[in-house]
């Protein structure tokens, strides 16, 4: 390696590592808990990114750069294999909202706020694949319908209709979750 | 009745409670324009059924926004990207 190389594998090796472990988080989150697909996927990004490191701008966000480049692969990715069976059960039934059944005990929803961190990201990554991806850029990493619509190359009223869905299904999983834990009398 | 007048008259016409729940999230999510976004407002703030619900959804989305995310121990990770890195260059 020469003297320059050395230099920006250094460079790269003090900016971009210290975030491993956050983009192996938004890994597993959008992968569903896979190990092994989220830790390809941080490789990946990271050898992307290495090489793409001449057009980062010392001094700018290096964390929000990287975990573009991921959720980017990423989605590409998911793109390629939209051909597959769906996994969804798409009925249009939509699901009962969980207030519904909580209001006489605990309408306020303060259960919530009782489960432990890794429940919600359990529930989350046992999402259907479909309906866990809108939920992750949106709940997860705050993108809008549009921006998140554009990513996806689907209508945004696809995304608006999923992520519906999928929050209904995550709060009916954490509730039930919640009743049988004792969160809730 | 004119069209300026009819116009005025879909404004104050209130929506129904099933369609302020089937735009719950849109609403929250602040992606509802005006003046859809309004009539949501304007029914929530007096619908004693819907209130609590959107109060509760808000909840919600709070708790999976501040708990969603985590980071996690890449462990040997580290050393996998290294090699890599040190390859590529």
């Amino acid at each position: 390696m020469s003297a320059p190389d050395e230099q920006r594998t250094r460079e790269f090796e003090s900016e971009a590592l210290p975030h491993l472990d956050a983009l192996y988080g938004l890994g597993l989150r959008l992968t569903g808990g896979d190990e092994s697909a989220a830790q390809d996927l941080v490789q990946e990004t990271m050898l992307r990114a290495y090489r793409a490191w001449d057009s980062f701008e010392l001094g700018s966000n290096c964390r929000s750069w990287l975990m573009t480049i991921l959720r980017n692969t990423f989605i590409n990715d998911y793109r390629k294999r939209k051909n597959r069976p769906a996994g969804v059960d798409y009925d249009e039934v939509a699901e009962r909202p969980v207030f519904m059944d909580a209001k006489s005990t605990d309408p306020e929803g303060k259960f919530f706020g009782r489960l432990i961190d890794r429940e919600v990201i359990t529930a989350i990554e046992s999402l259907p694949i479909d309906f866990r991806i809108p939920l992750v850029l949106a709940d997860v990493e705050g993108l809008g319908y549009q921006e998140i619509a554009d990513l996806l190359e689907v209508p945004v009223g696809t995304v608006k209709s999923r992520l519906f869905r999928a929050r209904r299904r995550l709060q009916r999983v954490l509730y039930e979750y919640a009743i049988e834990m004792g969160y809730i009398r | 009745m004119s069209e300026q007048e009819m116009g005025k008259g879909d404004k104050d016409e209130m929506i129904s409670c099933q369609e302020a729940l089937e735009k719950v999230y849109e609403y929250l999510d602040g992606e509802l324009g005006s003046p859809d976004a309004e009539k949501v407002r304007e029914h929530v703030k007096i619908c004693k059924n819907c209130y609590p619900l959107f109060d509760f959804e808000r909840a919600f989305l709070d708790y999976v926004r501040e708990k969603g995310f985590a980071e996690e121990a890449s462990g040997e990770l580290l050393e996998r990207v290294q090699a890599i890195v040190r390859e590529a260059g």
